[in-house]
């Protein structure tokens, strides 16, 4: 007789899911695939690090749960077995658990790709299924996706492969992750995907014109989109990426799919919410909004006090402004707690204290006379008094000493002792690892040994700790990402996202600093397109030297390089002329003297002469070529003299003509350089010599 | 092993209550009302009767008490829940009572002598086993259960007692029992009312398309209009998440203003509310009392810049003193706020007032 209550009890979510025959499945990948948040991820994966004192991969599984998921399959990487061990002791292995977790562990995975390989290869999916990351925080109820989904994958026999759950936000929202910043262009009606394109901080956005052309009448270009990182994906997207190995994230594969749409004639569709919450914890940046909207209850239900994980003792309660309050927590005389702070419990907090906008974990001590704003300080942390701390985390077992200043931006990873009387400069990040160690594990960043850990703790122990950067009784390093690498990547490493050192205007957010910012960003791609033909041209130059290439070969590579770049002609002569005269440089350094150059220079100028003949015919290409020839000696001005000798033997190998370069000399005199330069001594000589030559040669004629 | 899966299904079962209940709160969204939280709980706590291992009424009380405990901690707000848990261990004091012979009636009406002496004795006193208290509990669990299915029904029929002809009322939010209520006297009457929409959930919306539908006519005013317009109602009839002990209302937010209208314009309140909303809590217990949920009604997450710079809170439940009201339409009649006290010793046992 009970079992009535039985059915009824199930939730309308459920009960339609159930009709579906099979249950909802998951794959949540426990792993970033980046090292953004080293040094902190080197002791404790991303996955485990706590936001509002929970793990980051709790809320997650709870996100999955609420939406009906019974099925999870957590793919786990780097760390696994602290992620295991975690999720063993989790609510979420209890046999009670509505939602069964199944982990897998691999060394081999480096991408989300691999990941998704791997699924196909084990067949674990069978059914439509939801793909997020470990560090998503989201109360959004996809079961409303779920059925477009499923709907739109009834109607037009499995066409839509995936459907992408976004969330309404307009920009400068400081939720919005700007590396994820996306421009989509969408079919308004079928909500179909037509363009997808990170924006990068690009102003200029370029839209192939045939998305606009087939398909229907009504077309949406949004800006205010807050990727949520949660996807559903059909069976299909496994195999899709078994198909396309060089597929590694998210991004390759929407644009893939986008890209081959007409060939494999698959769609990526759009849902777009406006209620709920959904954000990825990708650096610091994001962990401090996501924190704040934590507290400030954005994701309700999944509250602090909720203590939706289930664990003994992690209740709290709730109180006017957002305060939350552990069990055993004590407050000092005097102390204040302003709003939005999060206390864990067991925490004893001195006199006097003035906290706001905080999160601390627990049992943490902190002394009398402590600021904290911002601060988000972890489990087992000791801070004594007069310490202030301003926007900054502080992880586990973390000693800050009296009279510290944490400025903003600041990160002391595990177990790091700093002061006393000391003020850490802004973005300083402090780690009990060297960095130098880095490039040692480079290798095997991914194997999760302890033993490799305690391993190079004990390399760091023979280096000493440097007073002037932690402190008389400090310990721990100054932590540099490593700079080897190309600009973006370096970007990438930097633990609060894309503002690597923020300017004091910027971190206020002021529109003005903003939009210089923009303007900035929008010069940026033109000069890098510039640049990277210009290193291409470079190299095309090298190789042919090397390998005696001939002139034809070159000139076809350079076109398609033209192309490739969208570099106008003119352009291509000039940085043409430009990287032949510099070669000499490259290849033996700046310092040559003007001999050394010039004979360096004009065997290549023969060499490569029907090069330029290709590119200079008509009568503006030779002022071209010779302006761009004048730019650089201007700027090299030790040399030029050898400007005499090069222009000489252009010449002489019919490059250039004579009327040109007179021509040239008799105009264009704009600067006070240039005019100067055309003084010079040999190059009147020569130019004189031009004159009589012409006269000669027009004498004959007559 | 029949028992031990049954008993797996038991806990999963419970489990899944309890989560939904700290998913689900009140308030918000599309939840289920009251009432029907009222009767889950009471299937959940007759399905422990009958499927855990027990053997004295002690035992079963200590086992109630312990799985209360937790559906009140997943989610302090819903008071039904607890109220359901006591309305639960009162009747298996009573069944256990009749079966050992003595009269619990007698002992209910305790002089405050036999309160002091009476103390931590009481407990021990539920270990005698009786073969048949099982089905007796569940017989009055099902009694319960009855009762609760029709509560909508009777204070639904009470209302040509108070509503008469060409009257104006006014209500606040949505309420399913005011909704039946005011539905019941449609047909027979026809009156005005005026719905407050009770933004920023704006239920009030639903509500007066409720009452349209069913050829009531109704007008939506905003909330902040309820003072303006007050003059002119003959009557306000308002529902309420909790009744607490010393007769005041945990009710959606922007009741306490329409109280206080009332009052000022002496216009009648009157409160429909079953008795499962009957709470022994009092109102200050401030941790429990309030609920914030997403401010997301109050200001937009699309609003963009501007949230970074805001603190912006969304509490769900005012507070109304009982000075302010007029009287109370239970399943079992009208009851003034003054009463409420004695109604909640008749429906729970003293020493279950904390769980």
């Amino acid at each position: 007789m009970s079992s009535r209550g039985g059915k009824q009890k199930k939730g309308n979510v459920a009960s339609e899911q159930e009709e579906e025959e099979q249950p909802l499945q998951a794959v949540l990948v426990a792993d970033s695939f980046n090292r953004r948040f080293f040094p902190i991820s080197k002791d404790q994966p991303r996955a485990l690090l706590p936001l509002g004192n929970v793990a980051m991969i709790d809320y997650t599984l709870e996100f999955l749960t609420s939406t009906g998921v019974q099925e999870t399959f957590v793919f786990c990487c780097w760390m696994s077995n602290k992620i295991k061990d975690h999720l063993l002791k989790s609510k979420w292995c209890r046999p009670t658990s509505p939602n069964v977790v199944h982990i897998i562990t691999s060394d081999l995975y480096r991408s989300l790709g691999d990941v998704l390989r791997d699924v196909d290869a084990k067949t674990l999916v069978r059914n439509d299924f939801i793909l997020v990351y470990g560090d998503v925080v989201s109360n959004i109820d996809v079961s409303q996706a779920l059925q477009e989904h499923r709907h739109r994958r009834k109607v037009d026999k499995n066409i839509s492969v995936m459907t992408m759950v976004f969330k309404e936000s307009s920009p400068g929202h400081k939720s919005r992750c700007e590396e994820d910043d996306v421009i989509v262009a969408m079919d308004s009606k079928s909500k179909r995907v037509l363009h997808y394109q990170k924006t990068q901080g690009l102003k200029k956005l370029q839209f192939p014109m045939n998305i606009f052309q087939h398909g229907s009448d009504e077309f949406e270009v949004r800006h205010d989109l807050l990727d949520c990182h949660i996807s559903i994906c059909s069976p299909q997207v496994a195999e899709l990426f078994t198909d396309n190995f060089d597929y590694q994230t998210r991004n390759d594969f929407v644009r893939g799919i986008l890209v081959n749409e007409e060939i494999l004639g698959n769609q990526i569709h759009l849902y777009v919410t406006q209620d709920g919450y959904g954000a990825r914890v990708s650096n610091l940046q994001m962990y401090d909004s996501v924190s704040s909207d934590m507290v400030r209850r954005w994701v309700y239900p999944v509250t602090p006090e909720a203590n939706f994980t289930d664990q003994r003792g992690q209740g709290c309660t709730h109180s006017r402004h957002n305060v939350y309050r552990g069990a055993g927590v004590s407050l000092g005389h005097g102390s204040q707690m302003e709003e939005n702070v999060l206390i864990g419990r067991d925490t004893s907090i001195g006199a006097n204290c003035h906290i706001s906008n905080s999160v601390i974990g627990n049992n943490c001590t902190i002394g009398d006379n402590v600021v904290l704003d911002r601060g988000y300080i972890w489990n087992n942390v000791d801070i004594s008094s007069n310490v202030e701390i301003h926007q900054s985390v502080v992880c586990d077992g973390a000693v800050v000493k009296e009279a510290v200043r944490l400025n903003k931006q600041c990160v002391l990873a595990y177990n790091v002792e700093i002061g006393p009387n000391l003020s850490l400069p802004e973005g300083t990040v402090v780690s009990m690892h060297h960095p130098e160690e880095e490039e040692e594990d480079d290798d095997d960043e991914f194997l999760s040994d302890d033993q490799e850990v305690g391993h190079s703790k004990d390399k760091t122990r023979q280096k000493a700790f440097n007073p002037a950067e932690v402190g008389p009784e400090g310990k721990g390093y100054i932590w540099k990402p490593s700079v080897d690498d190309t600009e973006d990547e370096e970007l990438a490493q930097c633990l609060w996202g894309l503002v690597l050192n923020p300017d004091p205007e910027s971190d206020s957010e002021s529109e003005a600093s903003e939009e210089s910012q923009d303007r900035s960003r929008s010069v940026s791609p033109e000069i890098d397109d510039v640049n990277a033909f210009q290193l291409e041209v470079l190299g095309t130059l090298q190789r042919g030297l090397e390998e005696n290439i001939v002139c034809d070969n070159l000139v076809l590579e350079i076109n398609s390089l033209k192309y490739a770049y969208n570099i106008t002609l003119k352009e291509v002569m000039q940085i043409l002329t430009r990287v032949v005269l510099e070669y000499p440089f490259q290849l033996q350094g700046t310092q040559l003297t003007t001999l050394q150059y010039t004979g360096l220079l004009l065997p290549l100028l023969k060499k490569w002469s029907p090069v330029f003949k290709n590119y200079i015919k008509r009568a503006q290409d030779h002022l071209d070529c010779l302006s761009a020839v004048e730019e650089l000696f201007l700027e090299q001005d030790t040399h030029q003299t050898a400007m005499v000798k090069v222009l000489m033997k252009m010449y002489q190998l019919e490059i250039l003509e004579e009327a040109a370069i007179l021509k040239w000399f008799s105009t264009g005199t704009t600067t006070d350089r240039s005019r100067q330069l055309r003084k010079n001594k040999g190059l009147q000589k020569f130019i004189q010599w031009l004159e009589e030559a012409e006269d000669e040669s027009s004498e004959e004629g007559e | 092993m029949p028992g031990a899966d049954k008993e797996t299904d038991l806990t999963e079962r419970i489990e899944a209550f309890l989560a939904d209940l700290k998913r689900g709160g009140s308030g918000t969204g599309p939840l289920r009302g009251s009432g029907e939280m009222a009767r889950e709980t009471t299937y959940l706590l007759r399905r422990i009767t009958a499927q855990t291992r027990w053997s004295s009424a002690g035992d079963l009380m200590e086992i109630i008490r312990n799985e209360g405990r937790r559906m009140t901690a997943a989610q302090p707000s819903e008071t039904t829940v607890g109220n359901m848990v006591r309305r639960v261990l009162k009747i298996i004091r009573e069944e256990y009572a009749r079966s050992r012979g003595s009269s619990e009636e007698t002992e209910q009406q305790e002089s405050l002598h036999k309160l002091l002496t009476s103390g931590g004795l009481s407990e021990e006193n539920f270990r005698q086993h009786f073969a048949p208290l099982k089905a007796n509990v569940i017989e009055a669990i099902n009694e319960l259960l009855t009762e609760l299915e029709g509560t909508t029904d009777n204070i639904a029929m009470q209302a040509l007692e108070h509503i008469h002809s060409n009257e104006v009322i006014m209500t606040v939010g949505r309420s399913r029992t005011v909704e039946a209520f005011l539905k019941d006297a449609a047909r027979k009457r026809k009156f005005h009312v005026i719905v407050a929409e009770c933004a920023p959930f704006c239920q009030g919306h639903e509500m007066a398309t409720g009452l349209s539908k069913a050829g009531i006519e109704t007008t939506v005013i905003a909330d902040a209009a309820i003072f303006a317009v007050m003059s002119r109602v003959n009557k306000v009839i308002i529902g309420t998440q909790t009744v607490l002990a010393n007769g005041g209302l945990r009710a959606v937010n922007g009741t306490h203003t329409v109280a206080l209208a009332a009052k000022h314009h002496s216009t009648p309140l009157i409160v429909c509310a079953p008795m499962f909303k009957l709470s022994p809590q009092f109102p200050n217990e401030e941790d429990t009392f309030h609920m914030f949920v997403s401010p997301h009604e109050v200001l937009p997450f699309t609003e963009g810049e501007i949230l970074s710079e805001v603190n912006v809170h969304c509490p769900v439940f005012d507070y109304v003193p009982p000075e302010l009201i007029t009287l109370f339409i239970s399943n079992i009649g009208g009851n003034a706020p003054s009463y409420i006290y004695r109604l909640m010793s008749e429906l729970y046992h003293p020493e279950d007032h904390k769980l």
